[in-house]
């Protein structure tokens, strides 16, 4: 079996965002850049256990970015993909993004596509299900645990106030959540390997974004927060219901 | 870097005497790839496994610092730099010191590892016979067993060879029998095996021998109350006709004092590596509490009080740093030289290491004391805070205190400097007599003004440092004629020596890692940097004259002395420039990136 | 012309961000010189829809396809563009939610059109068809310019207080063929958690931190969740310490969620807690710790122990309800 887990580089989440431009772009000064932590943590590592478990074959990484996305991918490797492959372009528009994936995916023959259940820079989380229509196939989203079993896949995912277990036939799109597995550290064999793995880079064929970003704005800081004695909840309570008109 | 250029090939402690430059020394600005990803590899362990559980590994808890040893091993950082023969990763120095950089700030946890990874595996690595290596260095390199190392008794510290440690053949000759009690074992508690050192019979010096844990006649005390690191196991380890096969001599008799010393020698130049990753990670929170906490109305890093500390912390780090660094450089690169010249791996990663045992004394007492500043202040930012035992403060404060202490006190280690610089002139390995003289000459000659240099970014910096070396040069050229053989028992002049060459290594250090760095990011990309080596090297001017005048007011007299006090005034003489802007430049940028950053 | 509006149900029940998505694409048919109709799919009962006109929509197209009770992204699609196709609509509405999100992606790729997901506001049609939304984990907001002729908004669910007005909407029904291969997935079990508010609907949440000190006392925590009738939730080191259920997890890893109301108990508020919550409109913090950087996020802040706090904040909303009764 086949996986192709697609990962994106974002900001680490500690980043504080400062906006340039006249509010049109955001500044990557200073910012630490890290593999997307919902494709990182749950999708890359779900797939890299489906490989030890002997149920994949191989776990190829896709990614979509500039050349200063390679750190990020070559992070990836050393936690145990196979091969990557990054298409050549920067976009942040989600059609066009799944597109190129897309493209690159429809005859690469993987059963399994693997996408965290959003990137954590523009929290669209859109990639997974665009991909399975693109590339006409089944899609399961918010899952927190996968199994696979004789051509099928056993996912569990998050429903309205609990949680479901479907079946479905692979091949199959699956974007992946907490429980789908645990956080790892790349190790020193890892590392020392992911210099002789593969790293393929393609050109896309261009396509035209549907969406984009006009601008930025920061939110609002918070004005003042009202500090209410310990002693004195009932004026709090007043204050739920009178100010914030929440009870 | 290329074996058939002889002339690259700097000796220790030559920095006194030869002009350095910049695109010679490594700058850890420099990490390729790999490199750092290792690094991060180790912040997300300290993140994940380490700093979430500092309470528990302080008291102690059962099987909580060996598993986390283990957990280390299965990352593959106990083996960074065994020869993958061994089972390790054959990594070079440099990344083996900046794997000890980013696991220094995990605490009890960081001398743990030091201790295993150094003095634990090392003189096994070093000085074992192949079957020894492979008995042992797959195991401790993987975390399998984990490493001690016995030097210290009760009435042996800084004088290690006096110890009362003593061994004997058994009758039937298979064995030694060790006898004696060691003290301050670091890992002790849950160490597998251990490096003991011990006069055989009546030997002058110390033999060392392989010890297991579990051989006949070996026995711990309780854990020792300590001021800090009380994660770490301490104890004493006591041997009582302990049997050990002959066959775990390790080296040969009586090689066990040099086997002691050499392995020092690393553990102090990582010793200012891990010291200085404890500084960044102290540092890092002081930023964050001060733009955090709130007085008058405004976060306290905006008061320049506050910008003070938080500039100085990270300007002596940052230089402490570019020192640490480059010396590793410069063991490689030795040790790349000798083996290119034909000696055995190990054996010329020892030499190569001896050669810059000077540097790495300095590192060990300069990147230790900066880390006490470090921390001093990240109490005093912290405010009431920094005196609780529930903020990091309180820890980082008490466990940094031992640095001072261990691989050697500082008082050893500043003696060793001077002493080794001292003997190598002697030896005629060092030409400090000609530059001395050239010096001496200097002072009744007309001072040279200097032609009109062009104005170059470190044109300054280049000078002064020059004329630091030319301080020190007079001071101590000036001891060693009218102290002679008594220099040896002078030993406040010995420390004023010792602290002016910590400071020209230092700045010297510094400047040439920014000129490198304005070399490949451009001066607009470096401000905080220049701004950092601004501030230093007017503050090492400044205590070098005053080390210096104490020197020379202690045996000099007379026209002699008001003559050498004139020299050395113009010898450490500093344009005046504005340090309040330039820290609170630095700090403005610490601030706004809410973390150590350079 | 008219908006196109997906309808979610639970047992044939309509679910009450439903009515927000309704209202919305009703305010910008208004803009846009139209109607709004709801698409609702698999069993509901004609009462339910027709209610939909209370909160804007003229008309509701239903599918009655049993097989549409559950989830199948696919089949919802095609209900989608099928409906969207019938009423030649050229926006189209749904939740950025579970179902929300498994949907409107395959629509906008058989579209080819622009989509914003997690919208924060009206479009901007000044400039084009602008939207607000938030990015980098609400560290940010974005203006997003779709540039398609078909338009889709994911609304992000709890922006807009729903106003309920009289009316009711024409139900019609809609015939939509399916293929086998739209329900390539099949349920195997369910696992709903019963008797508790549903934490990604709540609109007031009580959540703890390790605060609270053990598992021991999370039963003050609840009280007071029962007698605001809100929801539970716990930070990422409760959950990692066992002390709660995953589910109830938020933040960076865990859930997201935007309530009216987030009473944060003993949390001291580290960037991938507020990355999970940060779009809660009235934030309530209680932290023994007055530097907690939590307390810069909220709008009220009690300092002092959750232990002592909790039991004394359900007296007080217990004495509230009873003089608002």
């Amino acid at each position: 079996m086949r996986i192709l887990v697609c990962i994106s580089q974002v900001p680490d989440t500690s980043t504080k965002i400062v906006l340039k431009n006249n509010n049109t772009s955001v500044s990557s000064d200073g910012v630490t850049w890290v593999i997307n932590p919902y494709d990182e943590w749950y999708a890359l590592i779900g797939a890299i256990e489906l490989k030890e478990s002997g149920i994949a074959t191989d776990v190829h990484l896709v990614t979509v970015g500039k050349a200063d996305v390679e750190p990020v991918i070559r992070k990836a490797l050393a936690l145990g993909g196979d091969e990557a492959i990054r298409i050549d372009a920067d976009s942040n528009d989600p059609y066009e993004i799944a597109h190129y994936v897309a493209e690159y995916a429809a005859g690469a023959g993987y059963d399994l596509v693997l996408c965290g259940k959003e990137s954590i820079d523009y929290n669209n989380g859109t990639t997974g299900a665009m991909l399975a229509e693109l590339l006409d196939i089944d899609y399961i989203g918010f899952a927190s645990g996968i199994q696979v079993e004789a051509g099928t896949a056993l996912v569990t995912r998050e429903i309205e106030g609990g949680e479901e277990t479907d079946a479905c036939n692979l091949p199959l799109v699956i974007s992946c959540q907490k429980g789908v597995a645990e956080a790892r550290i790349p190790n020193m064999r890892g590392i020392m390997a992911a210099r002789t793995r593969p790293l393929k880079v393609i050109t896309p064929s261009k396509i035209t974004a549907v969406t984009e970003i006009l601008s930025y704005e920061l939110p609002p800081a918070k004005t003042g927060i009202k500090l209410v004695s310990p002693d004195n909840l009932d004026e709090l309570v007043e204050l739920l219901h009178t100010e914030a008109k929440v009870i | 870097m290329n074996a058939t250029e002889p002339m690259k090939a700097i000796k220790g402690g030559e920095f006194l005497i030869r002009e350095t430059s910049a695109d010679s020394i490594f700058i850890p600005e420099e990490w390729n790839e790999e490199q750092l990803m290792i690094a991060e590899t180790c912040t997300n362990f300290l993140a994940q496994q380490v700093t979430p559980n500092l309470q528990r590994i302080d008291e102690q808890e059962e099987g909580l610092m060996r598993h986390l040893m283990d957990e280390a091993g299965a990352l593959g950082l106990l083996g960074i730099s065994v020869p993958e023969e061994y089972g390790g990763f054959g990594k070079d120095f440099k990344t083996a010191m900046l794997v000890t950089e980013k696991l220094g700030a995990g605490h009890s946890f960081s001398v743990a590892f030091s201790a295993h990874t150094g003095i634990g595996t090392m003189p096994i690595l070093y000085y074992g016979n192949d079957a020894q290596k492979q008995k042992y260095i797959p195991k401790l390199a993987s975390g399998e067993w984990k490493g001690a190392y016995c030097l210290t008794e009760p009435a042996a510290g800084s004088d290690a060879n006096s110890g009362k440690t003593r061994a004997k053949l058994s009758a039937d000759g298979k064995h030694y029998l060790i006898t004696g009690q060691k003290m301050w074992i670091t890992n002790a508690g849950f160490a597998d095996v251990f490096t003991v050192f011990a006069k055989i019979d009546d030997d002058e010096n110390l033999s060392a021998f392989i010890v297991e844990k579990d051989f006949e006649g070996l026995s711990l005390n309780t854990e020792e109350h300590k001021m800090g690191i009380k994660g770490s196991s301490t104890r004493q380890v006591f041997f009582n006709d302990c049997k050990v096969p002959v066959e775990n001599l390790l080296s040969e008799r009586q090689n066990g004092f040099k086997i002691a010393v050499n392995i020092l020698n690393l553990g102090r130049i990582k010793l200012g590596g891990g010291t200085v990753g404890a500084s960044k990670d102290v540092i890092t929170s002081s930023v964050r509490y001060a733009n955090e906490r709130e007085q008058f109305g405004r976060a306290i890093s905006k008061y320049g009080a506050i910008k003070y500390k938080l500039a100085e912390q990270a300007i002596r780090t940052y230089a402490a740093e570019s020192a640490v660094y480059r010396a590793s450089q410069n063991m490689e690169e030795a040790t790349e030289m000798l083996i290119a010249s034909g000696l055995d791996e190990n054996k010329a990663k020892l030499k190569g290491t001896e050669q810059f045992a000077i540097e790495a004394a300095i590192l060990k007492v300069h990147a230790s004391e900066v880390l006490d500043y470090v921390t001093d202040e990240g109490v005093q930012i912290y405010g009431g805070m920094g005196y609780s035992a529930e903020a990091p403060m309180d820890r980082s404060y008490r466990d940094s205190r031992i640095n001072r202490i261990f691989e050697g006190t500082n008082e050893i280690n500043r003696l060793l400097t001077v002493d080794m610089m001292l003997k190598r002139a002697m030896k005629g390995e060092l030409d400090l007599m000609g530059p001395a003289q050239k010096v001496a000459g200097e002072l009744v000659s007309i001072p040279d003004f200097g032609a009109a240099e062009e104005d170059g970014l470190f044109t300054k910096e280049k000078k002064y440092i020059a004329n630091f070396k030319k301080a020190i040069l007079l001071v101590a050229g000036a001891a060693v004629q009218k102290l002679m053989t008594q220099l040896g028992k002078e030993q406040e002049v010995l420390m004023n020596l010792a602290d002016m060459l910590i400071e020209l290594y230092v700045s010297e250090s510094l400047q040439l890692r920014v000129e490198k760095l304005v070399g490949l990011r451009g001066e607009d990309a470096c401000k905080e940097q220049l701004d950092m080596m601004h501030v230093y090297i007017n503050d090492a001017a400044e205590r070098i004259a005053k080390m210096g005048r104490e020197a020379l007011n202690s045996f000099a007299e007379g026209d002699e002395r008001r003559m050498m006090l004139m020299g050395l005034k113009r010898f450490t003489k500093t344009e005046d420039i504005n340090t309040t802007q330039a820290r609170r430049n630095i700090a403005a940028k610490l601030i706004a990136e809410n973390k150590y950053c350079f | 012309m008219s908006v196109i509006v997906l309808i979610e149900h639970t047992g044939g029940i309509i679910k009450k961000q439903s009515f927000e998505a309704v209202q919305y694409a009703a305010q910008i048919a208004r803009k846009i010189g139209t109607t709004a109709t709801a698409l609702a799919l698999g069993s509901v009962a004609t009462t339910e829809m027709e209610g939909l006109g209370q909160y804007g929509a003229q008309k509701v197209l239903h599918v009655a396809d049993g097989r549409l009770n559950e989830l199948h992204s696919s089949a919802y699609a095609g209900a989608l563009i099928a409906a969207a196709q019938k009423e030649d609509s050229k926006v189209i509405v749904t939740l950025h939610d579970i179902k929300g999100r498994a949907v409107a992606p395959r629509v906008a790729v058989k579209l080819k059109a622009g989509l914003v997901a997690g919208a924060l506001s009206y479009p901007d049609t000044e400039k084009g068809f602008v939207i607000k939304k938030a990015v980098f984990s609400g560290k940010a907001f974005a203006y997003v310019n779709i540039l398609s002729e078909v338009k889709i908004i994911m609304l992000m669910p709890n922006t807009f207080p729903v106003k309920k007005l009289e009316g009711k909407a024409v139900v019609e029904q809609l015939d939509v063929s399916f293929s086998d291969k739209d329900f390539g997935v099949k349920v195997k079990s369910v696992n709903k958690v019963t008797g508790e508010v549903p934490l990604a609907d709540a609109e007031l949440v009580v959540s703890g931190g390790r605060g609270l000190k053990g598992p021991e006392n999370w039963g003050i925590l609840e009280d007071l969740a029962k007698e605001l009738g809100a929801a539970t939730a716990c930070s990422r080191p409760v959950a990692d310490l066992h002390w709660r259920p995953h589910h109830e997890h938020v933040g960076q890893t865990g859930g997201t969620i935007r309530p009216n109301l987030y009473i944060a108990v003993g949390i001291s508020g580290a960037i991938q807690h507020l990355a999970g919550v940060n779009g809660s409109k009235t934030i309530i913090v209680i932290n023994k710790d007055p530097e907690a950087p939590f307390f810069k996020a909220a709008n009220y802040g009690v300092v002092g122990d959750a232990l002592e706090i909790l039991p004394r904040l359900t007296a007080a909303v217990k004495k509230f309800k009873e003089h608002h009764q």
